[in-house]
């Protein structure tokens, strides 16, 4: 008998403990997938999208943007003028309405 | 002498004629020949080296030279010397060791005074330049305003 009680006793206890460990691994999970803000969302959706040839690279988000460093947006810059320099006298070349708004590859504008 | 685009069609006699109006500058690295808005006296042809044309622009609330235009050997920078107002409407820094001919406007419109056919051969030639000029950037401020239209009307 009172071995049974024991027994009873020690699975009641059991029960307790895998109903808090349940608890609490529940609770966290709700907090952490509830705000999980915009800008992190679309970072994972970009970097879960699979790799695919002649297809745009997906544009950073604009809070991603802003933390590109002063000398590497400076760069972006004036690789995007040389190129639109580019563009502009191959439209002069052979001028046509296609030529003149032919795309280019400046991460700038793509 | 005669590969300079300000100097094209001339003889080689006429072309040394109209350098000789001018003087060597030697532009150490990051050196700067003119700012903007200076008074515009001389036109400059490049030597050696090479010339970047920069405008201000704020970036994060700096303010930054942004690259524009780069020009090198045999090619013509500063024609604002030749267009009222005469000032200067970019800035040329050297990026490298730059040599250039710097001719002053006012011995250039004395000689061609004295020499017309060599004057018009010159200002030929720098209609050309200035005319190249201005049909790139129309292009490039047309490609910027298609852009701002395919942003705002998407």
């Amino acid at each position: 008998m009172e071995m049974l009680l024991m027994g009873a006793c020690l699975s009641m206890f059991g029960l307790a403990v895998v109903c808090l460990a349940f608890g609490a691994a529940t609770r966290d999970l709700g907090n952490t997938s509830a705000p999980a803000p915009e800008v992190a969302k679309e970072a994972i959706k970009a970097a879960a999208s699979p790799a695919r040839f002649f297809v745009d690279a997906p544009a950073l988000p604009l809070a991603a943007r802003s933390r590109v460093p002063i000398e590497a947006l400076l760069l972006q810059i004036e690789n995007h003028v040389r190129l639109e320099h580019a563009a502009a006298e191959c439209f002069l070349q052979s001028p046509t309405a296609s030529q003149l708004h032919s795309r280019t590859i400046s991460t700038l504008v793509n | 002498m005669t590969d300079v685009d300000l100097l094209k069609g001339l003889t080689p006699e006429d072309a040394g004629r109209v350098l000789a109006l001018g003087s060597r500058v030697v532009l150490n690295t990051g050196a700067e020949l003119f700012h903007l808005g200076d008074v515009a006296d001389c036109v400059y042809l490049v030597l050696r080296g090479r010339l970047r044309l920069t405008l201000p622009m704020r970036v994060r609330s700096h303010e930054e030279d942004i690259l524009v235009e780069e020009r090198s050997s045999g090619q013509t920078v500063g024609w604002s010397a030749m267009t009222p107002p005469y000032r200067f409407t970019l800035t040329a820094t050297a990026p490298l060791e730059t040599e250039v001919i710097a001719l002053p406007r006012e011995a250039l419109n004395s000689y061609f005074a004295a020499h017309p056919d060599t004057g018009y051969a010159v200002s030929m030639n720098l209609s050309c330049v200035i005319g190249q000029r201005l049909q790139l950037f129309q292009a490039m401020w047309l490609r910027e305003i298609q852009r701002m239209v395919e942003l705002r009307c998407a």
